[in-house]
């Protein structure tokens, strides 16, 4: 799933044809691969794939929603004195696999904590940075290092990234949570469609699927995989179907341009010419006259290329 | 706002780089001299950056020591040497006085000094044919293993690893330097050792943490 969205090189590449002020995301892989654009002066409509991402959206790229309060911090931030009983943590099995028994106290803590939040957007943004730190005690635990930070510090720490990174933020956006069917065509100049060719299992996929499980109060990761598959299947294209590229050219109704970026691994740009850029042209030859194909080199020792394919 | 001096300086380096890669191919015993002359051009960058020390050597060797440790081939390392020289050559296209400034950069100047990610690739990249993935490193210099750095937010294993290995080098080699608008961050090596455990899976990939680790820690390396 890695892809790498350069904003600033797509919008080198669209102010060459035209001036567009509202972008389009039918898709977004992760939130904050659109925190470049959400700084600047467009106004953006962002269609997320699963709900949790929807609020990931909402909580870091919303200015509107603020940064989380002073007085709820000192309430819903507190340190745990003595350990909890194990016994009735519901995320019990992933101890010592995935977690220590206190970032596990922290975990249920939280959860229950987040439950007693009165305003939604304070909720969702208290949510959104367990997220935060799932990742951190997840990516550190994969290369067996033990942060020394405790996990009431963590929070306030990310509390404040959060905080930081929010403000001076009055993006215009729009952020919906529906499948490609349900999805209609925004009114925005550019259409981006950010593609993720493989579907095996990065560490941000397993992230969401803890992610997903832990905020469904339970630790069965199969459930929240097999969850996860499910809504994914409503957003995947079959490159061989020409049926399929019906939603590319139906989403890209209104756009004057409409741009596909993707992050080529381990095959040679010749592939990705042959099997995705030929089949594209030909389903857009009817609404855009003119194509453009960018790329970047990332690392020629396994191929990394990133693309850019402008429709206009 | 290019002063004449900015600009004397980018087609100076701009002419040494393109130099070196030329020549890197012909004349092998060309190399060390090259790679010497960019040592001081990149050094000049040093100084406009207001470090009391050469910054780009030093995170030039300790990402080339981070990225052998972690198995990297002979082309990966060639490309990581030369953007961890050149990192910073977005900055000469900006505004003097925005570096030697003795605030700490905030709000829409930092937003400026911010585009040095992407001045330096895109300079790079139009002046230069043939430096294949040097832009693409530059431009990711500052991306966070978290995910919160800039300019494109890329997170975990999407950045690159060598510019991870960049990344990681540059913050080390700050933390114990005087800079213009502050004084040096830490002096003693176990607090550098602690402040990197603590950045690790935040601002680090934890598994380049783990190898800065097992190979020693080193901080500031000795020119071999
Ligand atoms: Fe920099
Ligand atoms: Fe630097």
């Amino acid at each position: 799933m890695t892809l790498r969205l350069q904003s600033a090189w797509l919008f080198e590449a669209v102010s060459e044809i035209a001036s567009v002020d509202s972008v389009f995301f039918p898709v977004i892989h992760r939130f904050s691969a659109l925190n470049w654009l959400s700084r600047r002066e467009f106004s953006l409509s962002v269609n997320a794939v699963i709900a949790s991402q929807a609020m990931l959206l909402r909580a870091w790229l919303d200015g509107k929603n603020g940064s989380f309060s002073d007085k709820n911090r000192q309430k819903f931030n507190q340190q745990i004195k003595n350990p909890l009983d194990m016994s009735m943590n519901p995320f019990r099995a992933w101890k010592d696999r995935w977690f220590d028994s206190q970032q596990l106290d922290y975990l249920f803590y939280w959860r229950e904590a987040a439950f007693e939040i009165e305003e939604e957007s304070q909720r969702e943004i208290f949510w959104s940075v367990v997220y935060q730190i799932m990742s951190y005690w997840l990516s550190n635990r994969a290369c067996e290092i033990s942060p020394d930070c405790h996990p009431d510090e963590i929070m306030g720490l990310m509390l404040s990234r959060h905080q930081s990174f929010i403000s001076g933020r009055d993006a215009k956006i729009e952020i919906t949570n529906q499948s490609l069917d349900e999805l209609e065509a925004k009114k925005a100049g550019l259409v981006v469609f950010p593609l993720s060719l493989a579907d095996d299992e990065t560490p941000e996929v397993t992230l969401q699927i803890f992610f997903d499980a832990w905020q469904n109060g339970h630790d069965d990761l199969e459930l929240s995989r097999r969850e996860r598959r499910v809504q994914l299947r409503k957003f995947q294209i079959n490159i061989e179907r020409s049926n399929d590229y019906y939603l590319f050219t139906k989403l890209a109704t209104n756009a004057q341009i409409a741009a596909l970026v993707w992050s080529g691994i381990d095959l040679p740009p010749t592939f990705y010419e042959q099997q995705l850029i030929r089949p594209l042209q030909k389903a857009f030859e009817e609404r855009y006259s003119n194509s453009r194909l960018l790329m970047k080199a990332v690392d020629r020792s396994s191929d990394a290329y990133d693309y850019l394919l402008l429709f206009y | 706002m290019i002063t004449v001096f900015n600009a004397v300086l980018i087609i100076l380096i701009t002419w040494l780089t393109y130099m070196y890669f030329d020549l890197r191919e012909k004349v092998t015993p060309a190399q060390d001299r090259y790679l010497q002359l960019i040592d001081g051009v990149a050094s000049i960058i040093d100084c406009l950056e207001g470090y009391d020390k050469p910054h780009s050597q030093e995170i030039a060797r300790l990402a080339d020591q981070i990225g052998t440790a972690s198995g990297l081939n002979a082309e990966q390392l060639q490309s990581l040497r030369a953007a961890a020289m050149l990192h910073d050559i977005g900055e000469l296209l900006l505004p003097r006085n925005l570096l030697k400034s003795e605030k700490k950069i905030a709000g829409d100047d930092l937003e400026l000094l911010r585009t040095h990610t992407l001045l330096g690739e895109l300079h790079l990249r139009t002046q230069i044919a043939g430096l294949d993935e040097v832009p693409s490193l530059i431009r990711w210099h500052h991306e966070r293993w978290d995910g919160l750095g800039y300019p494109d937010n890329l997170k975990g294993e999407e950045i690159p690893v060598a510019a991870r290995i960049i990344s990681m080098a540059d913050s080390i080699s700050a933390m114990n330097a005087k800079r213009a608008y502050r004084s040096r961050q830490f002096a003693k090596s176990e607090d550098i050792v602690a402040e990197v455990k603590r950045l690790s899976g935040l601002q680090f990939d934890p598994q380049l943490v783990k190898i800065w680790l097992e190979i020693g820690s080193p901080v500031e390396t000795k020119q071999k």
